[in-house]
């Protein structure tokens, strides 16, 4: 309990450097950011428009107060392409990333650890030298490639699932979706699959085992109670980073199978320099990594005892 | 039940016949036998690399699968050899039972230490895991544990070395097995957490019957709590008998040199100095040295102090030119702490450490690079404290070369002749750490302290990670070099036999204090404080070292 109070009040401390940070983002961007948002092609009067709408005439730190309360409020600006508030944008496209980055997880997570298993049974047998190789070929595709293919070949090809889309009720998301999932798990399964192999085969030669062993516990019970929850941390931690950057960085799947999710709303709001868009969705993609990573950590705490500070 | 057992089988309880163990082509264990019988303690000696684990671990089944084993064993005449998984598995901390070197390793660190006692009782008597742990909580009392229903709720990483040892014994002999492998079980223990160890091994031993098989490098400890010895050497018992006998008279030369090599068996006298009143080249003056606690953002925020350690606090001594001063302590007296201080390395809260009357903490530049040259030390780890990628001359020729002594190709040709000094072949100078045997690789550390010829050499734990053999020749160098260079020598060492016979005078540290100070002969034969008496009281000696200081 004293752990998760101290992790949440750090986690204070590193959201308001969010803040800060993408409060600056506009203002880094070299020139006038009046002109950037207003656009190429503005004239000087919309330019004092949006200047004074957004108040840019004020002081920096005037800016930064007016940003962070308005973040307090659930305000995060309003799109200039859609005429909506950010909030409600993101509140929209947020659920096909989320349920497609869910789905990801579960076609990766149990083959990885089937397959990590399998091969660090015995390293080097012919087994392990199939799924290192297979996993090497997995992670060397490009994803859009992959995506593609199988779109073409699934998808257009054979007709077995829809190219583009969302769908309705949860059986349609499941069949809609089912393609962008296994283009990205392809790709992850290889990376959790190498992580947790390297971390078995190491502790199933560590000392604590032999000392297992010398108390009499059979290979099974080593492996479930001994091996397999001191080899999945590193497994975890990289998860958790692999997770976070699902919900930021399915840009490309989502692309490819025109899926209505953030990745999409990011990639038109770039093109469209709407630029309190993009704002808002750095936030929220910062957040969510840090939610995440706040997450892992609780698991870690809770799997090894040395982590509970 | 706690009585006596008379033991119900009259044969052998272990019987090793004729073993052999290959690894590929090599074989690592030939042709070995010996005996154990029911409630005996035999010892097994020999250095690293002689088998005497392998040995062990083969008749636990434990050795890995590439490993060939041939030969007989038997347990209460069943053999062992050839038994299959679930065999062994019923067997192991059953009827025999391991203990091991590093217990901080050997326990998992997910677990709470009562599960990790329970659990041999839950699979091997079909307890319950309510009554298992109960019961573990009794076994962690009988190893001497205090509260230990707190205690089992511990994890590993929250208890100390000795009392994981404590844990490692209460799961070892929680299903009452008949013999105990104890492999280097005080290895890595401080000495006076090693006697309370050994105490406790004894006990069992004498209340529940309980053969051991005690493996050691250490010969003293051996000689203390063992009826039998065997001396391996190469895979192989090169002599066994009664400890007495392999004490006393030793049949076979490795043996003899084993018994001389023993700490304190040998008076390295050359180059000790007397000292005429000269004013003391190094100076430590009241020196505090604090680490501060862990702080993080919880604490700032309710403005709590976090609590320095004081790894020195207050010490004063003063080490003439030429003189050899022992520093002894257990793990975290301070020792490390001190000589990094003196290479200005951690900077004192308070006092001084002064070299040659001058306080070293106001040097900078010139002067400061002029300490280092003046001051040099050896570290612990033979492997850690050299670039794994330069070769040995390579390693010793760089200090002169830095410190603009010589350009690299003079420095090269120095190098060469401090390899021979510490008396390494020259064809060694082209190999690499890795390609070097611990002792070599210290030679190496040794003479590149000493390339840079300095006044001072600190010398932190160097034979420690060696075998007695190898510590013995590094010991006779060291002695051999201080008088030929006239060195100042601050001999650190946890082991009070190789201080008393090495240096002039000895320092006694704990927890950050000298206790007490004094000419060594005079520490070791007769201590005046508390701590130091329970020091010199747990020091493990071999006989004839007793009757040698009581005929003085």
């Amino acid at each position: 309990m004293h752990t998760v109070l101290r992790r949440l009040i750090q986690l204070i401390f590193v959201l308001a450097g969010i803040c800060i940070i993408t409060f600056l983002l506009v203002h880094m961007v070299p020139g006038d950011p009046a002109r950037v948002i207003a656009g190429d092609r503005a004239s000087p009067e919309t330019i004092e428009a949006i200047r004074q709408r957004f108040g840019l005439d004020q002081p920096l730190w005037q800016q930064f107060v007016t940003y962070a309360g308005n973040l307090f409020t659930g305000d995060i600006g309003q799109s200039m392409r859609y005429k909506r508030p950010v909030v409600a944008l993101i509140g929209q496209y947020v659920w096909p990333t989320l349920f497609l980055t869910g789905y990801v997880i579960c076609l990766a997570v149990p083959p990885s650890i089937a397959l990590a298993i399998a091969s660090a049974r015995r390293p080097g047998s012919l087994a392990d030298q199939l799924i290192r190789f297979i996993g090497i070929a997995g992670m060397a595709i490009p994803v859009f490639w992959l995506g593609i293919m199988m779109s073409r070949f699934f998808g257009v090809g054979l007709g077995w699932f829809p190219v583009s889309g969302y769908g309705k009720t949860f059986a349609d998301h499941l069949h809609h979706l089912f393609l962008p999932a296994l283009s990205t798990a392809i790709w992850m399964v290889p990376v959790l699959v190498q992580s947790l192999r390297a971390a078995l085969i190491e502790k199933a030669s560590a000392d604590f085992v032999v000392a297992a062993r010398a108390q009499g516990a059979g290979e099974r019970e080593i492996f479930w109670c001994t091996v397999l929850p001191n080899a999945i941390l590193p497994t975890l931690n990289l998860f958790g980073v692999l997770v976070a950057f699902l919900i930021g960085g399915t840009i490309i799947v989502e692309t490819v199978y025109a899926v209505p999710g953030l990745g999409t709303l990011m990639v038109n709001s770039l093109l469209a320099r709407d630029y309190q868009v993009v704002q808002g969705l750095t936030l929220m993609f910062a957040v969510t990594t840090v939610a995440v990573t706040f997450l892992v950590d609780l698991l870690s705490a809770a799997i090894d005892p040395r982590a509970r500070v | 039940m706690n009585g006596p057992v008379t033991p119900l089988v009259t044969g052998p309880l272990l019987d090793v016949i004729d073993v052999s163990v290959r690894f590929g082509n090599t074989r690592v264990l030939k042709n070995v036998s010996f005996q154990i019988m029911p409630g005996e303690i035999v010892g097994i000696a020999g250095e690293s690399g002689s088998g005497k684990s392998t040995i062990c671990r083969g008749a636990m089944g434990l050795l890995p699968s590439t490993a060939e084993v041939t030969g007989e064993v038997r347990f209460k005449d069943q053999a062992l050899l050839g038994l299959g998984e679930a065999d062994w598995a019923g067997l192991r901390g059953r009827d025999m039972a391991m203990i091991f070197q590093n217990p901080a390793s050997h326990l998992n660190p997910l677990q709470k230490v009562g599960k990790q006692i329970a659990q041999p009782m839950i699979r091997h008597l079909g307890l319950s895991a309510s009554e298992a742990w109960d019961k573990a909580v009794r076994l962690l009392e009988d190893v001497g544990i205090r509260e230990p229903a707190m205690r089992a709720k511990s994890y590993p990483h929250e208890l100390s070395g000795g009392m994981k040892q404590r844990v490692m014994i209460a799961a070892a002999i929680s299903c009452a097995p008949r013999l105990l492998i104890a492999d280097e079980p005080t290895t890595a223990l401080d000495v006076t957490v090693q006697a309370k160890i050994l105490e406790l091994l004894k006990d069992l031993n004498r209340q529940r019957g309980l053969a051991i098989a005690l493996i050691s490098h250490d010969l003293g400890v051996l000689a203390d709590i063992c009826s039998r010895i065997m001396v391996m050497r190469h895979g192989e018992i090169v002599e066994q008998g009664e400890a007495g006998q392999i004490i006393d008279a030793p049949q076979h030369p490795y043996t003899r040199l084993l018994v001389d090599s023993q700490p304190g068996r040998k008076q390295f006298k050359a180059g000790w100095k007397q000292t005429e009143g000269q004013a003391p080249l190094l100076q430590v003056e009241n020196l505090r040295v604090v680490f501060p606690g862990k702080r993080d953002i919880v604490d700032i925020l309710r403005k709590r102090k976090p609590t320095p350690f004081a790894a020195l606090d207050g010490v004063n001594l003063a080490i003439d030119a030429g003189e050899t001063v022992g520093i002894v302590g257990e793990s975290g007296s301070g020792k490390s702490t001190l000589a990094r201080a003196i290479i200005r390395q951690n900077r004192p809260a308070s006092g001084t450490v002064k070299l040659d009357g001058s306080p070293i903490e106001r040097l900078a530049g010139r002067d400061l690079l002029e300490l280092r040259r003046r001051v040099q030390m050896v570290f612990q780890n033979p492997y850690d404290s050299l670039n794994p990628r330069m070769t040995a001359l390579e390693t010793i020729a760089e200090p002169i070369w830095r410190h603009g002594m010589a350009d690299r190709r003079s420095a090269l040709s120095q190098a060469s002749k401090l390899l021979d000094m510490v008396e390494l072949p020259a064809a060694l100078g082209e190999r690499k750490p890795r390609q070097l045997s611990g002792g070599q690789c210290q030679r190496v550390g040794i003479a590149r302290a000493l390339a840079l010829q300095p006044q001072v050499l600190i010398a932190d734990e160097i034979t420690s990670a060696l075998d007695v053999t190898t510590q013995a020749q590094i010991l006779e160098l060291l002695a051999r070099l201080r008088r030929e260079r006239a060195l100042t020598l601050v001999y650190i060492s946890h082991d009070l036999f190789v201080v008393s016979s090495f240096c002039q005078r000895v320092y006694v540290f704990r927890s950050g204090r000298i206790v007490e100070q004094g000419a060594a002969a005079d520490v070791l034969t007769s201590p005046k404080e508390a701590y130091t008496r329970e020091l010199v009281a747990s020091l493990h000696r071999l006989p004839r070292q007793v009757r040698e200081s009581i005929e003085g």
